[in-house]
């Protein structure tokens, strides 16, 4: 009740401030304004929870202030004061969304308990609101996880169906091309311009496979083996398998494990690609004489794993997309736009968080947490049965 | 170099494929017969001298897998190995411990799939070797139990 943030209004000076001195003993430290023009002035700059509000006032009345209010800020409770005989004053202030009102004189108890109430309701509605909007958000992400799953079963269907007239394209062009290899078509004319134009359906169709392949393998991860998992060999190793990389663009490697972390129950083939998709996009990302730091740290009952890379950073326009299936900002052919939407979803299959930060000319920051013991005990039960 | 080719099945639903994929087989000096389903293919192989089987893990019908396992069952020396179109590399795993050689991957590369039909070509020689000295020696044993 103390913490109610509260704003009385009235032009009698002295009955303002008695009632706001009597407050002040009870423990509310009341705002005061002599006007609907200074109400409305205080409100702008201050957050309140509950305005008393004279009706009679020269200049802008209780009634009309009031419907500044409510029109500019609905949330806020208003209990109008009005004069002895005048009912209907508080009646039609009731109508404009007045909480209640008082008739003058006003007893303090009443004006207290009247206080509580609205104040009460404040709080309920916030709070309603505040539920709201979790649950607004909650429905958003699950339609945006929905929608993913729908399309990537959509994806895996298409890139399977796409697989078979590749291999159809891609050994119709082999075999054209080892026809063009025999010594009866040694002096054929144009040679170079056929042997040119295979060349490139066979790229072509690599790309295409390359794509197809990604896609199933993003859907295809219904199986993990969870097993003890030494994160610190696990690092080195992955990071074994990009340090060339990294050494022919000049780029540091930099691991920083604490010890304390042991091992975590994961799958760790599917923590590889994840730590090697991420790395890697990190080398790329990074020029000459840049740095990628590794680290992980135990957190609660959970291994938080970042990888920081000093590269140009990813615009903040880019930042929500990334983890979108086809996101690329490779050129064609290079990226296919599904490293991190893989990424994602398979740190979402072992029960972790992956988080991204980025500053463009600094650099980005990928947070991954881990659960040290995935929750799959009810999962391995089922299996049981 | 004389080369002595292999004698590849391929089987696959998918005729185009097949017959593609014979070409450029023949192309590279292989010996090459085609079967559309799991039961041609074992009609094939009932007629047939083969070598090595190119099968499809998915076909309507009689699928890869149980062809496979019939394969095994009927013609345990011929060497098969498994295409998979949806890169689903579980079952050709499966297939590998039923017996398959090896697997490949949708659309192939060329390269690849020479390189594993050698090797199982290979293997089945070997086999065959092994066999026929097996052979040649219960039959010493057997001639000298006689005499």
């Amino acid at each position: 009740m103390e913490s109610v943030r509260l704003l009385l209004v009235d032009d009698e000076n002295d009955f303002r401030r008695t009632v706001a001195k009597r407050l002040m003993k009870r423990g509310i430290d009341a705002q005061q304004a002599a006007s609907g023009e200074e109400c409305l002035d205080i409100l702008k700059n201050e957050p309140v929870d509950v305005v008393v509000l004279d009706v009679k006032m020269p200049g802008m009345d209780g009634i009309e202030t009031l419907h500044h209010i409510k029109k500019k800020y609905p949330e806020i409770e208003v209990i109008m004061l009005t004069g002895h005989a005048t009912t209907q004053d508080g009646v039609d202030g009731i109508k404009t969304g007045a909480f209640d009102y008082l008739s003058k004189p006003i007893e303090l108890e009443h004006l207290l308990s009247k206080v509580r109430q609205a104040h009460e309701k404040r709080i309920r509605s916030t709070e309603k609101q505040k539920e709201a909007d979790f649950r607004a958000k909650m429905e958003q992400q699950m339609i945006a996880t929905e929608r993913l799953a729908a399309l990537g079963t959509l994806a895996a269907g298409v890139a399977h169906e796409i697989n078979n007239p590749l291999a159809i394209i891609k050994e119709s062009a082999g075999w054209m091309k080892s026809i063009l290899t025999k010594d009866e078509l040694a002096g054929m004319p144009r040679k170079a311009d056929f042997e040119m134009a295979l060349g490139k359906i066979e790229k072509g169709v690599e790309r295409a496979r390359r794509i197809t392949h990604q896609l199933l393998g993003s859907v295809k991860q219904t199986d993990s083996n969870l097993s003890e998992v030494d994160l610190k060999n696990l690092l080195e190793e992955t990071v074994a398998l990009i340090q060339k990389e990294a050494d022919n663009k000049g780029v540091e490697i930099v691991q920083e494990i604490d010890s304390s972390i042991g091992v975590l129950w994961t799958d760790p083939y599917k923590l590889r690609q994840v730590l090697i998709n991420i790395i890697t996009n990190a080398v790329h990302a990074t020029g000459p004489g840049g740095r990628i730091t590794v680290t992980s740290e135990p957190v609660d009952n959970r291994v938080a794993l970042t990888i920081r890379d000093t590269g140009q950073g990813i615009p903040r326009e880019h930042l929500k997309k990334i983890f979108e299936p086809f996101f690329s900002t490779k050129p064609p052919g290079e990226g296919t736009g599904l490293g991190l939407f893989v990424t994602r979803s398979i740190i979402d299959k072992l029960g972790g968080e992956i988080d991204v930060e980025s500053q463009l000319g600094v650099g980005t920051r990928f947070l991954i947490k881990l659960p040290a013991y995935p929750d799959t005990e009810c999962d391995l039960g089922k299996n049981d049965l | 170099m004389i080369r002595i080719p292999t004698k590849v099945l391929l089987v696959d639903d998918e005729e185009d494929f097949v017959e593609m994929l014979s070409l450029r087989l023949q192309e590279a000096g292989e010996k090459v017969s085609a079967a559309y389903s799991g039961k041609g293919c074992l009609d094939v192989l009932e007629k047939n001298n083969i070598d090595v089987v190119v099968l499809d893990i998915k076909m309507p019908g009689m699928d890869g897998m149980e062809t496979l396992v019939e394969i095994r069952k009927r013609f345990p020396l011929v060497e098969v190995i498994m295409l998979t179109g949806h890169g689903s590399t579980e079952t050709a795993v499966e297939g590998m411990r039923l017996g398959a050689f090896d697997y490949l991957m949708k659309p192939a590369d060329f390269d690849d799939l020479t390189t594993k039909l050698q090797g199982a070509r290979k293997r089945k020689d070997e086999q065959e070797e092994r066999i026929r000295l097996a052979e040649a020696k219960l039959l010493m044993r057997k001639s000298g139990g006689a005499f």
